[in-house]
């Protein structure tokens, strides 16, 4: 299997006003022809349409680990410090599934864009991103965690078992604040007006 | 040249060796020529099923440390004229084999076979080692349930690391069999689905085989049960068969359970 990492700018934009959205595009798409636009905003298929047709690469709502927290998360939650200033530069991006048996160790941080199966085995000293499920066991001890488990999964950080059931139904970040494992969803709900 | 396939699983008795006999037979039957080795030293059952235990004169280790050639070990199948087979040795000492030897074996048997097909033992000790070594190709025989599922996962990831393939920075070909799909328990969720187990595997599939009670009798006869027509899993490796020799077959679903006709009729009456 091959693998493959870079880094790539990331362009965050917010869509409100649809009208003014794409005279600034229209101005400026030159610039981003090397970037991945991240929109914060309600999904546009008009949007998406003008974007595709300017071959600019683009997401919606992608809520990338450099970003603060929501603010209208619950107050009894302390405030965690920006991730901005727990993300450390050795990051590695890894595509491989990690099969029984197996076990990758990591110094530095990582972003796996795989499965972690029941018997497979993550050590790593940094930041730790998975974007698909862990079934196998992690021993994380860097700044933050991103994951979701299935109630097969070990999954340690800074020496503590967190407790599946925390992790199961969707991507939560986990982190240590004040000598405390703080347990945050990922992407909030939706809340209605 | 040949293609050299080893039917692995991890764990044992989850088909290998009646997949091996019967694919075997099944591509003999497409008319290509197919020898089926039997790597499972010391422990010998692939002549039994293909109905020839008692007419093994001379086995591999045989051919690899004595003056016997390939010719005389070979033993040509009753069944097809294209199939052949070699013999395991019986002797409980796994370390008679060694790489270079193995090496020289499988090289000439590609010469004189379009198909070469290496039936593990199980466990992923050495002899499951030496059966990966020199495969172009790998078929990964697992049951629908987790234990056999996390065996094969564990022998994926040696096969990814051990193999010469691997070491030359090529990719092993790798393709799933579920064997044993038992319809009535899949539906009731008793058992894996196949897409779940797929998912965790992540290789692609080549054939879903059904539980059949016919293959106890086809192997105590030694008449692998892809001659028989009329048995779902005999079809099933029929399939299998033809898909290996490059034919577009499609999958069948041996999922569904069908309930007999009587049965909906009672129902409509109740
Ligand atoms: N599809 C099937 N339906 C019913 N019985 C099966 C099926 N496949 C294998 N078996 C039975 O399971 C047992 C183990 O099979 P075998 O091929 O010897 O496994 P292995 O070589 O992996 O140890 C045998 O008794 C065989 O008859
Ligand atoms: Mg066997």
């Amino acid at each position: 299997m091959k693998t493959r990492q870079y880094s790539i700018k990331v362009f965050e934009i917010e869509l409100v006003d649809e009208g003014k959205f794409i005279a600034f595009f229209e101005k400026n798409y030159q610039f981003f022809q090397n970037h991945l636009i991240v929109i914060n905003g309600k999904e546009n298929k008009q949007i998406k349409e003008y974007l595709n047709s300017k071959e600019l690469k683009h997401v919606f709502n992608l809520t990338l680990p450099k970003r603060v927290s929501d603010k209208s998360v619950n107050p009894p939650v302390p405030t965690p410090r920006k991730t901005t200033e727990k993300v450390q530069t050795n990051l590695k991006v890894i595509d491989k599934l990690i099969r029984s048996g197996q076990e990758l160790k990591i110094d530095g941080d990582l972003l796996l864009l795989n499965r972690v199966n029941s018997g497979g085995t993550i050590i790593i000293n940094g930041t730790l991103i998975i974007i698909q499920i862990v079934d196998g066991s992690i021993r994380c001890n860097g700044n933050f965690m991103m994951l979701q488990a299935s109630h097969k999964a070990n999954i340690v950080f800074h020496d503590v078992e967190v407790d599946n059931k925390y992790l199961q139904d969707k991507l939560k970040k986990v982190e240590l604040i004040n000598n405390e494992i703080v347990i945050t969803p990922v992407l909030k709900e939706t809340s209605w007006v | 040249m040949g293609i050299v396939i080893a039917v692995i699983s991890g764990k044992g008795g989850v088909g290998k060796t009646t997949t091996t006999a019967n694919i075997g037979l099944g591509i003999a039957q497409n008319g290509k020529s197919c020898v089926v080795v039997d790597f499972d030293i010391g422990q010998r059952n692939l002549d039994m099923l293909l109905g020839l235990e008692n007419r093994v004169v001379y086995d591999m280790v045989h051919v690899m440390d004595e003056n016997i050639s390939i010719k005389q070990a070979l033993i040509k199948s009753k069944m097809s004229p294209n199939l052949s087979f070699l013999a395991a040795s019986q002797t409980k000492d796994k370390s008679v084999l060694d790489s270079a030897k193995i090496n020289k074996l499988i090289s000439s048997l590609k010469e004189d076979f379009d198909f070469v097909i290496l039936d593990a033992p199980a466990g992923i000790e050495s002899g499951y080692e030496h059966t990966i070594e020199f495969a172009d190709r790998a078929i990964i025989v697992v049951n629908p349930e987790v234990s056999s599922i996390r065996d094969s996962d564990r022998a994926i990831g040696i096969l990814d690391s051990k193999s010469q393939k691997v070491k030359n920075g090529e990719d092993v070909e790798k393709y799933l069999i579920i064997n044993r799909i038992n319809p009535q328990m899949v539906q009731s969720g008793e058992m894996l689905n196949s897409e779940d187990i797929l998912e965790i595997l992540s290789i692609p599939l080549l054939g879903k085989i059904p539980e059949d009670k016919a293959i106890i009798d086809a192997s105590n006869q030694g008449k692998p049960i892809v001659l028989n027509e009329s048995s779902s899993a005999g079809q099933a490796y029929k399939r299998v068969s033809a898909r290996l020799c490059n034919e577009k077959v499609d999958f069948v679903d041996v999922e569904t359970f069908n309930r007999g006709f009587m049965q909906k009729i009672k129902e409509i009456f109740t």
